[in-house]
């Protein structure tokens, strides 16, 4: 009995807990999550959201946010960094629309020929299964397609500017590459990549082929981590037996005693037909 | 000797009721749980495997919804000024790794182990170290010695041919200190402020394996009734404890 008692209990502080969370979790829902990646080389710009500066002095290679907003629309400009205001940007404006919940990543770039421009892109911040890394790869380069390599083989073949993919591997440290789609000689890298368990790890490859500038950019988003579905503490069940009191044990008697009630109502039952034939 | 046998049938009758009148209220309580326990908490993770290029992010431009071009923004006055937004270098800052634990002892019982680095098995469950004499530390949450979050501990209570030391944890008093040893010679004492039973089904992952929060140490082996149909323990038996 005191084992039903305490599985009540548990339900309702359950419960409780499940009570306490919707105000917070509402609250966090209707945000969304912005960060801005400058990766425009030898560029300091301003950028500006709605029309109000909000980086200053933005230098490549550097990563903003990120950024709570509320879900919305926002404009998005960016300028030289000496501009007074947001009029002539040289890349933008664009429009977008931050979805309560979600977390995004803006990038000032070039395009595969090496125009400035910008791209939009919504990170997958679902749950990372438990024991694995997320990785992420985005080609933001004025460079060909190319193939992303992870200890020299190919884990991302053909990727071309804007594109992105990605995969769920075992966590730790990776030595990463980019080389030109087809080949294993590395335009970037390799260097060593951290992949921790949990996390979403989005590697940008940015910068101009032509201008030997190529690089990678790193942004990581923590906190996606699953937990184990169990812990299995026990294999043949002699701690069971060997406990006093055993739940078990009873529950084996109930089931032996349960069977001769059966058996015995039957032999009397039968002795009865028996009697009156 | 009928009336004998008649009588004893009927308490044994009575007895056998009264244990599923038990076991009934046990699932019909717990059934709800899962849900909010380590299960969903698994199944809410759907993976992603794709590897491959997948389709390229929708550039704004090509966004066919948004407001024609001229139209005013929303008013955001929620900006932050700038200089009041973080901005760092893209690159990835690798923490130095935590120091793992690799001893664990509890006096006044035969818990007395080495503590070796596991993760997540194939099942999804926590590795438990199949060496009899050793127990697990969950490598991915925190280190015993961590500013912050539950360093998890686990080992079997029973193997195929006996029972092993952890069958005591269920008996550690409150107030009991624990000494957890670390790789680098260091040794850290914990006190014992709880040990429960709590039942597999509603166990809560993400409180156990908390990675935020105070700093405590859980220590995680199996108990309750032998469950032969599913061949594991009905419930897992739950050591926390403070750092001193």
């Amino acid at each position: 009995m005191r084992r039903s008692l305490y599985t009540v209990g548990t339900v309702l502080v359950m419960g409780a807990a499940a009570m306490a969370g919707p105000a917070s979790a509402a609250e966090t829902q209707s945000q969304a999550s912005l960060s801005v990646l400058h990766a425009v080389p030898d560029l300091t710009v301003d950028v500006y959201v709605n029309g109000a500066l909000t980086l200053d002095d933005f230098t490549p290679g550097t990563l903003a946010g990120p950024l709570p907003l509320p879900a919305g629309n926002y404009q998005l400009a960016v300028t030289a960094a000496d501009a007074p205001d947001a009029s002539a940007p040289v890349i933008g404006p664009v429009d977008v629309t931050l979805e309560a919940g979600g977390n995004y990543t803006a990038t000032a770039n070039l395009d595969a020929a090496g125009n400035p421009t910008a791209n939009f892109y919504t990170n997958d911040v679902s749950p990372v299964e438990a024991g694995k890394a997320r990785l992420t790869v985005r080609h933001v380069a004025a460079a060909p397609a190319v193939d992303v390599l992870a200890g020299g083989a190919p884990i991302v073949p053909n990727l071309s500017n804007p594109g992105e993919a990605s995969l769920s591997t075992a966590p730790g440290t990776v030595s990463a590459a980019v080389a030109a789609a087809g080949t294993t000689e590395p335009v970037i890298g390799p260097a060593d990549l951290n992949l921790a368990e949990g996390t979403s790890t989005i590697v940008y490859a940015w910068g101009s082929l032509e201008g030997g500038n190529l690089a990678l950019a790193t942004q990581v988003i923590e906190g996606l981590q699953s937990t184990p579905g169990a812990v299995p503490g026990g294999q043949s069940g002699l701690a069971a037996q060997s406990a006093e009191n055993n739940d078990g044990a009873v529950l084996g008697l109930g089931l032996g005693a349960l069977l001769l009630a059966l058996l015995g109502g039957a032999a009397v039952a039968g002795r009865r037909r028996t009697a009156r034939a | 000797m009928h009336q004998q046998r008649k009588s004893f049938a009927l308490t044994a009758a009575s007895v056998a009721a009264g244990v599923l009148t038990i076991c009934c209220s046990v699932s019909l309580w717990s059934a709800p749980a899962p849900q909010q326990g380590i299960t969903a908490a698994a199944e809410a993770a759907p993976q992603r495997e794709t590897v491959g290029p997948a389709s390229p992010p929708v550039l704004p431009e090509a966004n066919p919804t948004r407001k024609p071009t001229g139209a005013p923004p929303p008013p955001a006055p929620v900006l932050p000024p700038p200089g009041k937004i973080p901005v760092r270098p893209a690159r990835a800052a690798a923490e130095p790794p935590p120091v793992p634990p690799v001893s664990l002892d509890i006096p006044n019982t035969g818990i007395s182990v080495n503590v070796v680095d596991v993760g997540v098995d194939k099942n999804d469950a926590m590795e438990i170290p199949n060496s009899f004499w050793e127990a697990g530390w969950y490598r991915y949450g925190p280190a015993p010695g961590s500013k912050a979050g539950n360093a998890v501990i686990a080992a079997h209570v029973d193997s195929q041919t006996e029972v092993l030391p952890f069958a005591q944890l269920r008996a550690v008093e409150p107030g009991t200190v624990i000494t957890v040893g670390l790789a680098d010679g260091r040794s850290l004492r914990y006190e014992v402020t709880e040990v429960k039973n709590v039942p597999k089904a509603t166990l809560n992952g993400s409180e156990v394996f908390r990675r935020d929060g105070p700093a405590q140490l859980k220590i995680i082996t199996c108990g309750g009734k032998w469950l032969p149909e599913k061949g594991d323990y009905e419930d897992n038996v739950v050591l926390t404890a403070l750092p001193l």
